[in-house]
């Protein structure tokens, strides 16, 4: 007990005199998620510049074309005579897309035929794609389902009604109403940046502590170093209570601020994420190892982000990920993390729901303990020796 | 002794530098490597496919049946779930396990011959926003042909039919030209940047690493000695083998896209090739150019891993820039991969004359010659062996 406080004061220390650990213990954790959030907290895509071709010039072309520019998410900056003029527009960027309603839109109508609208999307960012996509099939449905009405002139208006559409159809976006693309992220990213804060944090205590250390080891020779798990308490002892505040604002001010779907319960929150903080502890004491100077952990896990947010599930579905792949997945807290953190916050879901997350993090948490114990059994080890060569 | 000479005396220096250390192995082999392989494997479905969902079917005839098993048919979506009780399906859908629910009420089809107007509801779990948009797709697809086969059977039997029936049944249709993405690949726009980002990210990091390391381990003044105290020189003479070994990877990954992947190259080869030299360019500038600037060597690191890593958002290649706040849209300019993208939709994908690209060209050769701005600055750093951790 007095080895784990004695440990506990001196990572204290270390902790707060480390400019560069206090950056990504509090810095990191309390910017990044702002930042990031901030960038897309327009959540849709919305006013998308686009030119029309309108080469019928009817009253019916006219007609569409004032209702494809009522929508929201377009905001029509050309009007061309052709296509070719128009793709000079795309060219310089002033537009993303290009709507063209043939010469024989009317006409076709008139005649009973199917009429075609074309639309044409540059497809560097699919989101405009989508938007565009969505906007121009409504209309289309809409002034449709009004031609299908005009023409059946015998029936009833009810009849009309009912031929026109015999089925309704009706669409709900669950838990994240508007589709926005914060909401989806965000989530995802707020565990990551509590994982990866804390592998750089404890990665540069350990780079430093081996820079420092003449024999590059990780441990000073100290008579209260000499169990590998009171190493371990010491350090979490620490780390834990700034994740613990670092984790509420995170978990529970940012999506607060950028009024992001929050809908689970704190309780069950703050349950959950208990074994998260845990695992990503003493994960991140257990993998400060491979760090071998302070700059190190810059060079292994910043990069890692990415590969990690993909194999967790969010921004590419499961269904489509290889099985070693998603095995490979399993080691990391965060992709337990993100799994149950979304559903419970963004979906609702109680501690039951999520149970195999919570009892995998707990698995994960012992796990790393053993692990960091093993390995600074090793530091003790060869701590020893060494004294014994000295002597 | 010459110039020349000088440089290659310095490049030899730094080659063996290079290999003397598994770091350096790491961030520009084994780490890049990884990356590649790792978005080659994983996007290869280019879009995912069976994708599951549930239909609660309160109806059980004939009817719903059939649509059921359309919606199955579709490639995109599995109906792994069909049950008439509505709670169990959201369950499925709180645990996960499916994107979508597609809601057949009771009486579906005695509604739908009396002519009642009974009502299809479809629900998406929007928080995983890839798969639901594609089972949207699905299920509002399907919707629309239930409405159809509802609306064609109605109409033969008031006896018309004939080749108008389909402009009867939809009066106006959508031809869309998703330009130079006729498959809307999932692959190709994700793998076009993650796979040069990583390039980028690795590059920078190395340029800034090894500067900071010869301050380190007390070289610099030695290393500027060998280079007849010129700034330049040095800086050359260090940097160009790291040059050359990332213009070999940043190749790796574009034979990658264009040569194993054929991902849309409508410019030919040399357009993407110089962009992905001037994106390592960029990244060394950058990288030196936050060495020469902060004294401290943590912090800038943590201006690269900053710049690292804002670079996937600030990009714009999952969400559009445009659609951000004005103030990321003048920031974004200041992200070499924010360039570099602009370049792909340009020339990769879309293949426009070259001279509509100058703008970013010019933006990524300026940030290389961004270190031009602390090179006295550095210089007085090395000189001293000034490092301050």
């Amino acid at each position: 007990m007095k080895d784990i406080f004695y440990i506990f004061r001196r990572e204290f220390y270390i902790v707060f005199r480390d400019r560069g650990v206090l950056t990504f213990f509090i810095l990191l954790t309390l910017a990044y998620p702002l930042i990031y959030t901030y960038i897309y907290s327009n959540e849709v895509v919305r006013e998308i510049p686009v030119a029309v071709i309108d080469q019928a010039q009817t009253p019916l072309s006219r007609e569409f074309v004032r209702r494809w520019k009522a929508s929201p998410n377009v905001k029509v900056v050309a009007h061309c005579h052709e296509l070719e003029e128009a793709k000079k527009w795309m060219y310089r960027k002033k537009i993303y897309a290009i709507l063209e309603l043939p010469a024989d839109f009317s006409q076709n109508i008139r005649r009973g035929e199917q009429a075609h609208v074309a639309l044409f999307c540059d497809m560097g960012a699919l989101l405009n794609y989508k938007a565009l996509l969505q906007t121009t099939s409504d209309v289309a449905m809409e002034m449709g389902k009004e031609i299908q009405v005009e023409h059946l002139p015998y029936a009833s208006r009810i009849q009309q009604e009912i031929t026109a559409s015999p089925v309704n159809i009706k669409e709900v976006k669950l838990y994240n109403p508007q589709s926005g693309f914060a909401s989806f992220i965000i989530p995802a990213v707020l565990i990551l940046v509590i994982q990866q804060s804390l592998l750089l944090g404890v990665g540069t205590i350990a780079g430093t502590a081996r820079d420092r250390n003449f024999q590059h080891g990780m441990i000073p020779h100290s008579k209260y170093y000499k169990k590998a798990w009171n190493i371990v308490l010491g350090k979490t002892c620490v780390y834990l209570p700034i994740y613990f505040v670092m984790g509420f604002w995170v978990f529970w001010v940012v999506p607060r601020i950028f009024s992001l779907t929050q809908i689970g319960s704190k309780v069950n929150l703050m349950l959950f994420l208990f074994p998260f903080l845990l695992a990503c502890v003493f994960f991140a004491i257990t993998l400060s190892f491979i760090s071998k100077e302070r700059e190190q952990p810059f060079l292994l896990f910043v990069f890692t982000s990415v590969p990690l947010m993909f194999i967790s599930g969010i921004s590419w579905p499961k269904e489509g990920i290889a099985d070693y792949w998603i095995v490979f997945s399993k080691i990391f807290p965060s992709t337990y993390g993100i799994d149950g953190f979304v559903k419970i916050n963004n979906m609702g879901a109680t501690l039951r729901e999520v149970l195999p997350e919570y009892l995998s993090l707990w698995g994960l948490a012992i796990l790393y303990f053993a692990l960091a114990c093993l390995l600074f059994y090793r530091e003790i080890l060869k701590n020893r020796r060494s004294m014994l060569r000295c002597h | 002794m010459g110039t020349l000479s000088l440089i290659w005396t310095l490049m030899k220096r730094e080659f063996r530098r290079l290999a003397s250390r598994r770091i350096y192995g790491f961030m520009m082999i084994l780490a890049p490597a990884f990356g590649f392989l790792f978005f080659t494997d994983l996007l290869k479905p280019g879009l995912p496919m069976k994708l599951p969902i549930a239909v609660v079917d309160e109806d059980y005839t004939s009817l719903s049946r059939q649509l059921t098993r359309s919606l199955d048919a579709i490639a995109q979506t599995e109906v792994v779930l069909r049950t008439a009780d509505f709670q169990a399906a959201r369950k499925a859908m709180q645990r996960g396990e499916i994107y979508g629910i597609f809601h057949i009420p009771a009486d579906f089809r005695q509604e739908v011959s009396l002519g009642k107007q009974p009502e299809l509801t479809f629900y998406t779990n929007e928080t995983y926003l890839l798969p639901s948009s594609l089972v949207y797709k699905s299920m509002r697809l399907q919707a629309a042909l239930a409405n159809g086969a509802v609306q064609q059977t109605i109409l033969l039997a008031k006896g018309e039919g004939g080749p108008q029936l389909t402009a009867k049944l939809s009066p106006i249709t959508v031809d869309t030209n998703p330009l130079n993405n006729p498959w809307i690949s999932y692959a190709i726009y994700l793998a076009s940047i993650l796979m040069p980002a990583f390039v980028f990210m690795f590059a920078m990091f190395t340029a800034a690493y090894s500067i900071s390391q010869e301050m380190k381990e007390k070289t610099a003044t030695e290393w500027l000695q060998s280079s007849e105290h010129s700034i330049i020189v040095a800086l050359l003479g260090k940097l160009l083998p790291q040059t050359l070994i990332f213009m070999v990877t940043g190749l790796f990954y574009l034979s990658i896209l264009y040569a194993y992947w054929h991902f849309p190259l409508n410019s030919g080869f040399f357009p993407m090739f110089f962009a992905m030299c001037l994106l390592v360019l960029a990244a060394q500038g950058f990288g030196i150019f936050a060495t020469g600037l902060m004294r401290k060597t943590r912090i800038a690191f943590s201006a690269c891993a900053l710049w690292g890593v804002l670079s996937f958002a600030v990009s714009g290649f999952t969400f559009p820039v445009p659609a951000m706040p004005p103030l990321i849209r003048l920031f974004s300019n200041l992200f070499p991969l924010r360039h570099y993208y602009l370049l792909y939709v340009d020339q990769a994908l879309n293949g426009i004359p070259v001279i509509y690209s100058w703008k970013p060209y010019l933006a990524l050769l300026l940030f290389g010659l961004l270190p031009l701005l602390v090179l006295p600055r550095l210089k007085r750093n090395l000189q001293e062996n000034r490092y301050l951790s």
